[in-house]
């Protein structure tokens, strides 16, 4: 009776196997992942170069600028650029440039694969029925199942992170691009192929400008993706705001690690506004 | 509709039920709760103290509370974890504090032989032959003297400098080590990288190790990894007081690894605590012996415990009394 109960057959994975193929992959190809990494150590070093050249006046500035235009209220922009003021207040500020230029570097990599992933998958329905379960596994594959073997690629610290980040956020820019430009009206795109456009001219000037809004929504859910990744990557020995809080939290000090999350909230919603504000005048616009 | 709704209330109410009863048989159990601070060697602990408490003092089962090393000593003294056997007193800032108060008692020392501090692969200062690495830093003797390799552990990041791997963020020894980067002036040419996690620096340790390269880093005993791997320890000045200790001018004595067990347990079962929890005393060299028999034998820690107790047989006369350790070698 014990089978019906207990799972009655088990077959032994050799665990082991796995390890060591792994390892040895990552010794036999470390000049290939090591040109990668400083590839990524360039970008991440060289938004973060360019992040502390601007002054933070100027910064706060163009926050103002950013919510107000994107949003359309005054009232909005000035409620963001106090926001960045008190991450500045709180002694904050160069920690929040460097979780920045991790999250922009994630972002722009994600976008630059995301962006045309999603226009190919509208096309073909093969492509969209293979994606899915690929990219089901992106999202929800435990972080830490492939973030201590990417140690062993990419070495510890940003460029690590930022490949775990974009591992997990470039999904939404997917799936939204290619939801967007499906979502296009079937009798908008005949009438385009009836004055004589090509696949391609369709593609640019009819469905892309017609999917803005929605394509927008995915950058802006990509952006939030790579904000929750944050204090994950920290783990990893990632520098920033996440660092602080992981500090904060080991240690039990709970005030260190309550204003570190502060920050990152506040920073999170911030660019959540200003990108969501950009996604729905692009809807507008497009209604027009 | 109506008799669909009927029939679901029904089935669940009866599922509750059931796993109400059932929840209230598995409360008569007796269970002991170890905390696991999340490396092996206390996982190892757990094992042979999990064996004992089930084959010597009765207990049903055991399990283990896992989280880092405050929550574990938090748990401790909230009384959700029974008991820690390897409370890591000077990484934890309030440990004297709390003992003093009474929010948990101390019942013995498990270790206090163990060494941590920055190590590097032996290949970095002699060179291996057989695997083909020259000796990147043949002169490389004391902390201080890596003021003199920054481009040998070059920091991927920002070449210009060398990388310095830390101890993991919130451990009290991390504010030391620190200490010591800025007191041998370090932090000249040298960036102190915080690894994040025990899993990532050990991560960098192999990772650096299978490839041959040279690493610099923060580790300490015992753990799988000293056991498995030869690692140098980088000299230090001899230890003086813990104040300059502290400001990281001195090497870091042993740290002393107590035992203990939360209030309510201790009412709850006094004769476990005296009897065996006391007494319990291993060694750092035994520990790492029996973590490196472990990753190469590829062994549980389950079995590594049963191991253990079997080749150091009489451990078990030292830690348990007479009757008890019978009891414990019949079941071996």
């Amino acid at each position: 009776m014990k089978w019906l109960i207990d799972f009655p057959f088990e077959i032994t994975i050799n665990k082991k196997a796995i390890d060591s193929a792994v390892r040895a992959f990552s010794v036999k190809h470390d000049a290939f992942f090591s040109a990668i990494t400083s590839g990524l150590n360039g970008l991440i070093g060289g938004i973060h170069s360019l992040l502390n050249i601007i002054p933070w006046w100027l910064f706060i500035l163009a926050i103002f600028f950013a919510g107000w235009k994107s949003t359309g209220k005054l009232k909005n922009g000035i409620f963001f650029a106090l926001a960045i003021t008190v991450i500045g207040i709180a002694g904050l500020w160069a920690l929040m440039l460097e979780t920045l230029s991790i999250i922009i570097a994630a972002v722009i990599i994600s976008l630059f694969f995301g962006l045309p992933l999603g226009i190919l998958l509208a096309q073909f329905d093969r492509a969209e029925k293979i994606a899915r379960p690929v990219l089901d596994t992106m999202q929800t594959m435990p972080v830490f199942v492939y973030l201590i073997p990417a140690l062993l690629f990419f070495g510890l610290g940003k460029a690590p992170a930022v490949i775990a980040t974009t591992i997990y956020a470039i999904v939404p820019v997917i799936r939204l691009t290619s939801l967007g430009i499906r979502q296009v009206d079937k009798e908008v795109v005949e009438a385009a192929k009836a004055f004589g456009s090509t696949g391609v001219q369709t593609l640019i000037k009819v469905q892309i400008p017609q999917a803005k809004a929605t394509i927008m929504t995915g950058v802006n859910q990509t952006l939030m993706m790579a904000m929750a990744m944050v204090v994950t990557c920290s783990m990893i020995g990632a520098s920033g705001l996440g660092m602080e809080v992981l500090m904060g939290v080991q240690r039990i000090e709970i005030g260190r690690g309550l204003i570190a999350g502060i920050a990152v909230v506040i920073l999170a919603i911030v660019l959540d506004r200003i990108t969501q504000g950009i996604a729905e005048k692009g809807q507008t616009n497009g209604k027009q | 509709m109506k008799s669909i709704t009927k029939g679901s209330l029904i089935f669940i109410g009866l599922i509750l039920t059931l796993s109400f009863f059932i929840g209230c048989t598995t409360e008569e159990k007796k269970t002991i709760i170890f905390a696991d601070p999340g490396w092996d060697s206390v996982q190892l602990h757990n094992e042979v103290a999990g064996f004992i408490a089930i084959h010597a003092y009765g207990y049903d089962s055991w399990q283990q509370i896992t989280g880092t090393t405050p929550i574990t000593h938090e748990g401790t003294i909230k009384g959700e974890i029974d008991v820690h056997l390897e409370e890591w007193t000077d990484n934890i800032a309030s440990y004297t504090a709390d003992r003093d108060a009474g929010k948990l008692k101390e019942m013995g020392v498990n270790f206090d032989d163990n060494m941590q501090g920055f190590y590097v692969p032996r290949y970095v200062i002699e060179g291996d032959a057989s695997r083909g690495i020259e000796a990147s830093a043949p002169n490389l003797k004391t902390v201080q003297d890596l003021a003199l390799y920054p481009d040998v552990f070059q920091d991927p990041e920002n070449k210009t400098k060398g990388r310095i791997y830390g101890s993991i963020p919130g451990w009290e020894i991390d504010t030391i080590m620190f200490n010591k980067y800025e007191y041998y002036g370090l932090d000249e040419n040298f960036i102190y990288f915080r690894p994040g996690s025990d899993a990532a620096l050990a991560a960098a340790f192999t990772s650096a190790i299978d490839k041959g390269q040279a690493i610099v880093g923060y580790y300490w005993e015992p753990t799988w990894l000293m056991g498995l791997y030869d690692l140098v320890l980088l000299e230090d000045a001899p230890y003086i007081d813990e104040e300059s200790y502290m400001a990281g001018k001195t090497e870091c004595p042993a740290v002393v690894c107590t035992t203990a067990v939360s209030n309510a347990f201790y009412e709850k079962d006094p004769a476990f605590c005296n009897e065996f929890v006391a007494n319990y005393k291993t060694s750092s060299a035994l520990i790492s012996e029996a973590l490196a028999y472990m990753s190469n034998n590829n062994a549980s820690a389950a079995e590594t415990a049963l191991w253990l107790m079997k080749t150091y047989d009489n451990l078990l006369d030292l830690w348990l009394p007479e009757d008890k350790a019978a009891l414990v070698r019949q079941a071996l």
